[in-house]
């Protein structure tokens, strides 16, 4: 088993629209992937199946060789940041204190000063921000920092440059290729920068996805 | 106009005097309405959610009926009350009538309806995206629920104030459920009736007095909650 996903026979659709149809599809495993294509084409409900936040209409999902049944448990091991985060209403500091809490471990403060460092936010200026406090930027990265905080087995990142600077962009391809190598992690992300994709992925998948 | 000075005047001393009479039943207000918003919260919080997060059928019903209950006169929940805790009514061997808890049931069922009303408005109008965002950060459903009632927080808390204020203020079920006996289940409502009508003006003042200072206090909790919740 080196895969960490294995689609097989999926069908998904919006009130009838069909939106993805995959016969089989095998996801490496421990590596950082990337989905690129146009609007609309998909890449985002890909990544809620992968979530299991979606389900889709026939077809099943394999994770890590197993049939994908109980979800609940799943949603601890991976983790999905939407295009458009929301953070909740609490300080910057709380915000990615809870991935920890909801999982009850230990040593909360120093991982979450860890997890600040990693998307270059200084714990001292931003810990004790509110939510509504934040530049677009600085709010994308505090949604990321709440998803590598508790360094799930796969990552999926819905366009996580999309808000940020060229400084930020970089740091951010650094930071996650670095997580990935030492935490054997699986990141998939959707981004339309195809340079940054190709520079951060071992393979990218177009979209739509041309599977027979 | 010197009848209601004097009124007021005396008013004052009654409350300066720490008058026994009076307190007990500024005292017993005070008991009975936290008792009965506890339970209004305890009650109304996890319904208030049900109706708001998910959608089932019967929803619309639900709702409609809620908030007809919104505008239920009290004295018909004193009497709903009444005739559920007489001896000959089915919860009569309860022995509860002219009990303070009597009057706590009567003031729950009042306040439930407007606490599950506002808090499932608030639930509602939480960002579509919370939902989502706490089931892929790993939360199980009782800390979704915890979660999502703490993101509503500035909602409930002005349901909570608009029902504290029904509550305090009401007459109609103190009287019929409690019988406003004296040391006992005389609240500042039935007391200020009582007492007016014995033409013993000054204890209605004073009581009336402590009541719109509740009142105020409310009010401005509420005022304040609510522009956090639209800031928000
Ligand atoms: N909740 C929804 N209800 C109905 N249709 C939807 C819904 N969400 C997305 N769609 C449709 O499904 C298709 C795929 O949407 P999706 O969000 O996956 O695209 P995307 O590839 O992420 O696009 P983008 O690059 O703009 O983010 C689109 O045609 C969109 O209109
Ligand atoms: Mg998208």
């Amino acid at each position: 088993m080196n895969y960490s996903y294995y689609l097989k026979n999926i069908l998904f659709a919006y009130n009838k629209k069909k939106v993805l149809q995959i016969r089989e599809l095998f996801l490496p495993k421990e590596t950082s992937l990337g989905i690129f294509g146009p609007n609309g084409s998909g890449k985002s409900t890909f990544l809620k199946l992968l979530a299991f936040l979606l389900f889709p209409e026939q077809g099943e999902i394999f994770f890590f060789g197993e049939r994908a049944r109980d979800v609940c448990s799943l949603r601890k091991e991976v983790t999905l940041l939407e295009q458009t985060p929301y953070l909740l209403k609490r300080s910057v500091f709380e915000n990615i204190a809870y991935p920890l809490q909801v999982r009850k471990e230990k040593n909360i403060e120093a991982r979450v000063l860890e997890a600040m460092e990693l998307v270059a936010l200084e714990p001292k200026k931003f810990g004790q921000r509110k939510w509504f406090e934040l530049s677009g930027g600085e709010a994308q990265r505090v949604a990321l920092a709440s998803r590598i905080v508790c360094k799930p087995r796969v990552l999926l990142l819905d366009e996580p440059t999309s808000n940020l600077d060229g400084e930020n962009t970089f740091l951010i391809r650094r930071a996650l290729t670095s997580l990935q190598e030492k935490e054997k992690m699986t990141i998939v992300v959707v981004s339309h920068d195809w340079d940054w994709l190709s520079a951060f992925s071992s393979q990218i998948y177009k979209f739509p996805l041309e599977i027979k | 106009m010197d009848y209601l000075l004097e009124g007021l005047k005396k008013a004052f001393y009654l409350l300066y005097s720490l008058d026994a009479e009076t307190y007990s039943a500024i005292w017993t207000s005070f008991k009975v309405s936290t008792g009965s918003i506890l339970a209004s919260l305890l009650l109304g919080l996890p319904l208030g959610f049900g109706l708001g997060y998910y959608s089932f059928p019967g929803q619309r019903v639900c709702k409609v009926l809620v908030e007809t209950l919104l505008s239920f006169p009290t004295v018909v929940i004193g009497l709903l009350v009444y005739a559920f805790l007489s001896r000959q009514g089915p919860l009569g061997e309860w022995g509860l009538l002219f009990s303070t808890s009597a009057i706590i049931i009567g003031q729950t069922l009042l306040g439930l309806p407007i606490v599950i009303a506002f808090t499932a408005t608030g639930i509602e109008n939480l960002d579509k995206r919370l939902k989502s965002t706490l089931l892929t950060l790993g939360a199980n459903p009782r800390q979704v629920l915890l979660t999502t009632l703490w993101e509503a927080r500035f909602s409930l808390l002005t349901a909570a104030a608009m029902a504290y204020g029904r509550i305090i203020s009401e007459v109609g079920i103190s009287m019929l459920v409690g019988g406003n006996i004296k040391w006992y289940t005389r609240t500042i409502t039935t007391a200020i009736a009582l007492e007016t009508n014995k033409g013993k003006f000054e204890m209605g003042i004073a009581l009336g007095l402590v009541l719109l200072v509740i009142a105020l206090l409310v009010n401005l909790v509420l005022a304040f909650f609510r522009r956090r919740a639209h800031e928000l």
